[in-house]
């Protein structure tokens, strides 16, 4: 029988349709991008263009942390440390590449960036270009430490990368924080400096300040554009398939001649380098400082929660949950957009109360409609609950730990799985097993495990 | 070195013990191109230890494999996975939240270039060589018999079809030597029957060279051209089905587990 190889090369389809087929989507990413920058953000106004931004810096993060946690099931509760990494190599060269070349570190970009605003502003510039190096540079570097990270604590079976990754969460943030001194501000100051000790001159415990905010909307959608379609592209492969092997059966993987170690890594060496990207997104957005506080351990839980509520495995849960998880507490902090659909919310809750009876009676199983009503009940409770809790001059926002840990200790006991498990929302299997749990239930037996 | 027999697989007295207890001794096998060999014994005898020590998942304390005249002693799974040695587990690892056609493809993996790279631009090699692995992964479906489940989640199929849908991955993985460990365990006389023209289809058909564990005396006795038997590790008889039936050393085995249930006739080996 012929190899694989040279079935391979004969179904191989010409290059130039390849080409576009390969090329298509990413165009779509910077037509979206483009279209949030120029058209959604004058609509939307400058606070909710900010919400979207973090939204898609969650996104990043979170789809990012679903190919190690998700895709191969190893447990890395270090996400933000990559972040961070990325995040001030990004600035450094942002901060002091513009500090050289324009002798000021303000914005030098043009429409694409965030704060110009306005079409008289030149398109794209120099700014923009080290910016988005900046980005690649940041990710890069954060990749890096992420092979030196994992490369030995993959090795070894177990959660030791869980450990591993807390510890180097913990090193950097010290590390920053107690080995790094202030900001330069002039050039002359920057020129007495030898190049080696420029690393240190990131600010320490105060922070990094004075970094430009070039995070527009189009940069940070264009990263999430990039990183939704490596994920995508990669699940949808030999790759991807290696990668959840290992996680639903790490002895079965190796012995169909997965070389689990190195997919292992290769998936955590992945996801850094788009943790570091987000790091460069986030230092340089509006309304954030970037300080070794900011990104700790708590800021890796974040993650982790978007992660597992969307389902471990699935990019577009994963995204879901990021948007979710990152406009709860905006919801909170001003409710009063859910509570001006609660009467469409009480409706809902009444129908899906109504149909889950009606499904119980006739001896289907009503789980998911439980679910879904308890979820829409939630929201609406947590409306109400914030405006009175507004009231009485408090911020339910401030809570969020509280309300993902409970939102956690529900989801694990309706579905186990996150919303969507490995699948994606396109997945027709998906919607046919939530409405095969509408009908009758299944037979007893059958199925082994 | 390499035998000058056309043995694929050549292994010289492998042993492995579990702290005192002697799992495998002394255990010896050659298997010419395209045999069918029967490995039976007791519960507890140390079959399935035997594949975890051809496939690397354990490695012997002393003795050597051999395949296709390539020394293969204490590599790592994946790399003898490489080499051409490929196996169905007897209590199932199927990777379960995938789809049926998914683990067959995955058993694919194992000859394809899958770079991080390639994935994500999607080089025109890429696409033909997803679609030649998709090809391979239905054209197996269609040898067990799973086309038609090939969209389902692994996890959801009834147990013989799991057991058919370990075959089929492990054949994706184009090997040189195919090891079945019980494959038709837990299936019904109907499904048994189809295991049966299954494995005569695959020597057939791909000119496999199998090592099947199988309890079920029917099966092994009918479709092994030779088998071998362990018990308490040693192998005790060697030959056709004939000779080892008529073996008193195979009786005495094989009554003795039957007068005291499997479970404590495994048990009771710790002493020795
Ligand atoms: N990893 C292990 N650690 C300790 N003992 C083991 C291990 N694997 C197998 N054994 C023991 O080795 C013996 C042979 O087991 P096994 O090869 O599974 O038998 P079988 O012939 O039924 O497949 C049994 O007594 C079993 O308890
Ligand atoms: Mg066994």
């Amino acid at each position: 029988m012929s190899t694989l190889r040279s079935r391979s090369v004969e179904m191989t389809p010409a290059a130039l349709p390849t080409l576009v087929r390969s090329v298509w989507p990413l165009l779509v990413g910077v037509g979206v991008a483009l279209a949030l920058q120029f058209f959604a953000k004058p609509v939307i106004g400058d606070f909710y263009a900010k919400v979207l931004l973090d939204i898609g810096t969650s996104i990043i993060l979170a789809v990012s942390l679903t190919m190690v946690n998700g895709f191969t099931g190893q447990f890395s509760i270090g996400h933000a440390a990559f972040m961070m990494v990325g995040g001030y190599v990004s600035g450094g060269i942002v901060y002091y590449g513009s500090l050289l070349a324009w002798g000021s570190a303000d914005m030098a970009g043009g429409a694409l960036s965030s704060m110009i605003d306005g079409r008289e502003a030149p398109f794209l510039t120099w700014g923009d270009a080290l910016f988005a190096g900046s980005l690649v540079a940041g990710g890069l570097v954060a990749a890096v430490c992420g092979y030196v990270v994992g490369l030995p604590s993959l090795r070894l079976k177990g959660d030791y990368l869980a450990i591993v990754t807390l510890g180097f969460g913990e090193i950097v943030r010290v590390l920053i924080q107690s080995q790094t001194s202030d900001v330069l501000y002039t050039v002359e100051e920057v020129k007495e400096t030898a190049w080696y000790l420029m690393p240190t001159k990131v600010g320490g415990a105060l922070g990094f300040s004075g970094l430009p905010f070039y995070s527009s909307l189009f940069w940070v959608f264009l990263g999430v554009a990039v990183t939704l379609l490596v994920a995508y592209r990669l699940k949808d492969s030999a790759t991807g398939r290696a990668f959840l092997s290992i996680r639903e059966d790490e002895i079965a993987s190796e012995a169909m001649g997965v070389n689990t170690t190195q997919f292992k890594v290769r998936a955590f060496v992945i996801a850094a380098f788009f943790a570091g990207v987000a790091g460069g997104l986030f230092a340089h957005s509006i309304g954030v400082q970037l300080n070794p506080g900011e990104l700790g351990f708590l800021k890796s839980f974040d993650i982790i929660i978007m992660v597992v509520l969307g389902g471990l495995g699935s990019i577009s849960g994963a995204a879901i949950a990021a948007a979710i998880v990152t406009i709860l507490p905006e919801l909170l902090r001003n409710p009063e957009p859910l509570l001006k659909m609660w009467p469409v919310l009480a409706g809902l809750a009444a129908v899906l109360l109504v149909a889950a009876v009606v499904c119980a009676m006739t001896g289907r199983r009503a789980r998911s409609l439980v679910a879904w009503m308890c979820i829409v009940l939630t929201l609406l409770g947590l409306g109400f609950g914030a405006r009175a809790a507004a009231a009485a001059g408090h911020n339910l926002g401030d809570y969020r730990m509280i309300l993902f840990a409970l939102a956690l200790i529900l989801m694990m006991i309706l579905r186990p799985q996150g919303l969507f498990g490995v699948r994606e929302v396109w997945d027709r299997s998906l919607w046919k097993g939530i409405a095969d749990s509408f009908r009758a239930p299944p037979k007893k037996g059958g199925t082994n495990k | 070195m390499t035998p000058p027999t056309d043995a694929v697989l050549e292994v010289r007295s492998i042993c492995k013990s579990f702290g005192g207890l002697k799992a495998v001794q002394e255990f010896n096998l050659t298997l010419p191109r395209g045999s069918l060999r029967g490995l039976i014994g007791p519960n507890g005898a140390g079959k399935t230890t035997v594949f975890n020590l051809l496939t690397g998942v354990y490695k012997p304390d002393v003795g050597s494999v051999v395949l296709g005249g390539r020394e293969i002693t204490g590599m790592r799974p994946f790399r003898i996975a490489g080499a051409g040695l490929s196996r169905t587990f007897q209590n199932i690892r199927l990777f379960g939240e995938l789809s049926v056609l998914d683990n067959v493809r995955l058993g694919c993996h194992v000859r394809a270039q899958h770079g991080v790279f390639r994935s994500i631009v999607r080089t025109p090699f890429h696409r033909g060589e997803e679609r030649a692995i998709e090809a391979s992964a239905r054209r197996l479906l269609g040898v067990v018999g799973l086309l038609g489940r090939a969209d389902e989640q692994a996890k959801n199929l009834p147990y013989g079809d799991q057991r058919r849908l370990e075959i089929a991955r492990a054949l994706a993985t184009e090997p040189r030597v195919l090891l079945l460990d019980e494959p038709a365990a837990g299936m019904n006389s109907q499904e048994k029957v189809a295991l049966r023209a299954l494995i005569q289809r695959l020597r057939k058909e791909f000119d496999a060279t199998i090592l099947l564990i199988e309890h079920d005396m029917g099966v092994v006795m009918d479709i092994c051209e030779r088998i071998t038997v362990l018990d308490y590790g040693k192998t005790i008889a060697e030959g056709t089905p004939d000779e080892v039936q008529s073996n008193p050393a195979v009786i005495e085995a094989y009554l003795g587990a039957d007068a005291d249930a499997g479970s404590s006739h495994a048990a009771s080996k710790g002493g020795r």
